[in-house]
């Protein structure tokens, strides 16, 4: 156990105190921003969307008890103050639950922007070699990978592999029905690899996105791939507080250990 | 369609995310203290000052409730010195002027000094580093330590045009802030385009084009620009890109290659 550990569980609060609202809904707006900035999927922050669903539900309790209260023609001291506070907390309600559904939504557009390569990226291993592969009958929809379990597959929610899943069976029936059943069979595949390109598209990791370095410094890196086995650190280190355009694959594991945020 | 919205934070979101800055204000009426999603909101006790969400300010001083008292930045003295920055110093004639220091961060003057950053503990256990907008940089301030040096916020633009909206009447010459304020940002826009040509500095892999001291809606404006130029620069120089690695991949299977030596160099804007 080294020194940050220690200190971790020390710092590591009580979810209730308001010092530990106030973190989640800061975690919450930077994951946001950074969600809406890259190409890709981000891991989903399950303990944080649990505690933030969890304070709206009681948020939306504390406001519809209030309301009630001032509503009640028998209170004997109505509280001048009761209008402006209900209309505080609606105001602060509104202004986190659309945070939230504009992360859902924008989570939603990239699974059916790319849904096979999601589900191929969760799907517990290779797929079996269809064996129905010289029968006629092959179907668009053969070519979705099975699920091992139930549940949560990083870096995926469990509704939302549920959702992708769904998306992607009747995706592929509807090309099936439309036009694919009147292609060759060979050529009905919705994960074709002929040629050597696969069909399979999957989000642009290249592109450039805008992050803020929050440490003492960090350095981009060229992650492995064209035959160069190990990740290449560039030459230049963003220091504390620079603003830079960088690629995302090179700065996607500082953004996982909290060192950059995305802008 | 799931999400209409395109790639990266859009100017509306943008000054969402700005009316989370916390301001100071001078309340005028009592209002016992909130648990909010968005963290506790301190009891208003008049005359004592609070700092409170800009948004919330903003409800309150609609209603006549508070009055907010400006940043120190908002003041056209303060603004007129950062123009002067901007435009009359050679060493700031392609960088826009520095950011306010993240916390651990020296301030501009002494730059010997090694920057600490401190992290906070999620409950989850991560590292958590504070930034904008959830630092009191736009929080009224009585005293400013006379070696602290005026800089505009992240959102500067978005929170001086609310504030001069619905609270001119707080402001110190409102008309004069809102033309320096235009001024700055057309000298910024300016240098915004004039930094294109450095931008293929961040084409290649492992390369970055530094934007430092850029504000939150000006990145909101240049974000389509920049990316798409950038993208295309990529694909452009793809296929050199891919031949150089694979040099590298040759160089390092024969044990020549030292990692530390790269020719991406850092190009300032």
């Amino acid at each position: 156990m080294d020194i940050d550990d220690i200190l971790a569980s020390v710092d590591r609060h009580d979810p209730s105190t308001p010092e530990s609202t106030a973190l989640d809904h800061q975690l919450l707006t930077r994951f946001w921003v950074a969600e809406r900035g890259v190409s890709e999927l981000l891991p989903w922050p399950g303990p944080l969307m649990d505690r933030m669903m969890d304070r709206v539900r009681r948020q939306i309790e504390t406001i519809e008890d209030l309301a009630a209260t001032s509503a009640d023609p028998t209170t004997t001291t109505p509280n001048p103050t009761t209008n402006l506070t209900l209309s505080i907390l609606q105001t602060d309600l509104a202004r986190t639950q659309y945070t939230l559904r504009s992360l859902l939504r924008q989570r939603l557009a990239k699974l059916t922007t790319h849904s096979m390569h999601y589900l191929l990226r969760i799907s517990p291993g290779p797929l079996p070699p269809s064996q129905s592969q010289d029968r006629a009958d092959i179907r668009p929809e053969d070519a979705i990978p099975a699920l091992g379990t139930a549940g949560a597959h990083p870096p995926l929610s469990a509704p939302e592999v549920a959702f992708l899943h769904a998306h992607q069976r009747l995706l592929a029936t509807h090309y099936g029905d439309a036009f694919l059943a009147s292609f060759p069979p060979q050529l009905r595949r919705l994960d074709d690899n002929a040629g050597g390109t696969s069909m399979v598209q999957g989000p642009e990791g290249r592109e450039v996105v805008f992050v803020r370095c929050l440490v003492e410094a960090v350095r981009v890196v060229v992650p492995p791939g064209d035959g160069v086995e190990a990740a290449v650190v560039g030459g230049t280190a963003m220091r504390m507080g620079d603003v830079w355009a960088v690629r995302w694959e090179g700065v996607r594991d500082a953004w996982g250990r909290g060192e950059v945020e995305v802008l | 369609m799931a999400f209409p919205l395109p790639r990266g934070i859009t100017p509306p979101e943008i000054s969402f995310l700005a009316e989370m800055e916390m301001v100071t204000i001078l309340p005028r009426q009592r209002l016992e203290g909130l648990e909010l999603l968005g963290g506790p909101v301190e009891p208003l006790i008049p005359p004592r000052r609070a700092s409170l969400p800009l948004w919330l300010a903003l409800l309150l001083k609609r209603q006549r409730r508070a009055n907010i008292l400006p940043p120190s930045w908002l003041h056209p003295e303060s603004l007129s010195f950062i123009l002067d920055i901007e435009t009359q110093y050679e060493e700031y004639k392609d960088t826009f002027s520095p950011p306010p220091p993240l916390p651990g961060q020296p301030l501009l003057h002494d730059r010997g000094e090694l920057a600490v950053a401190t992290p906070r503990y999620t409950p989850d256990g991560e590292k958590y580093y504070a930034a904008p907008p959830f630092l009191p940089q736009n929080v009224a301030r009585d005293h400013v330590p006379p070696q602290e040096l005026q800089t505009l916020p992240f959102h500067w633009l978005e929170v001086g045009n609310m504030l001069l909206d619905a609270a001119s009447d707080d402001l110190v010459e409102p008309d004069q802030t809102r033309r320096l304020l235009k001024e700055l940002r057309e000298v910024r826009m300016a240098k915004i385009r004039s930094g294109v040509d450095a931008l293929d500095a961040a084409a290649m892999g492992g390369g970055g084009v530094a934007l430092t001291g850029v504000g939150a809606i000006e990145l909101g404006e240049g974000r389509r620009f920049i990316s798409g130029v950038v993208d295309g620069l990529r694909r452009i120089g793809a296929s050199r890109e891919q031949a150089r690695r694979e040099e590298l991949a040759e160089e390092m299977a024969n044990g020549g290659y030292d990692a530390t030596q790269d020719d991406d160099d850092e190009m300032e804007f």
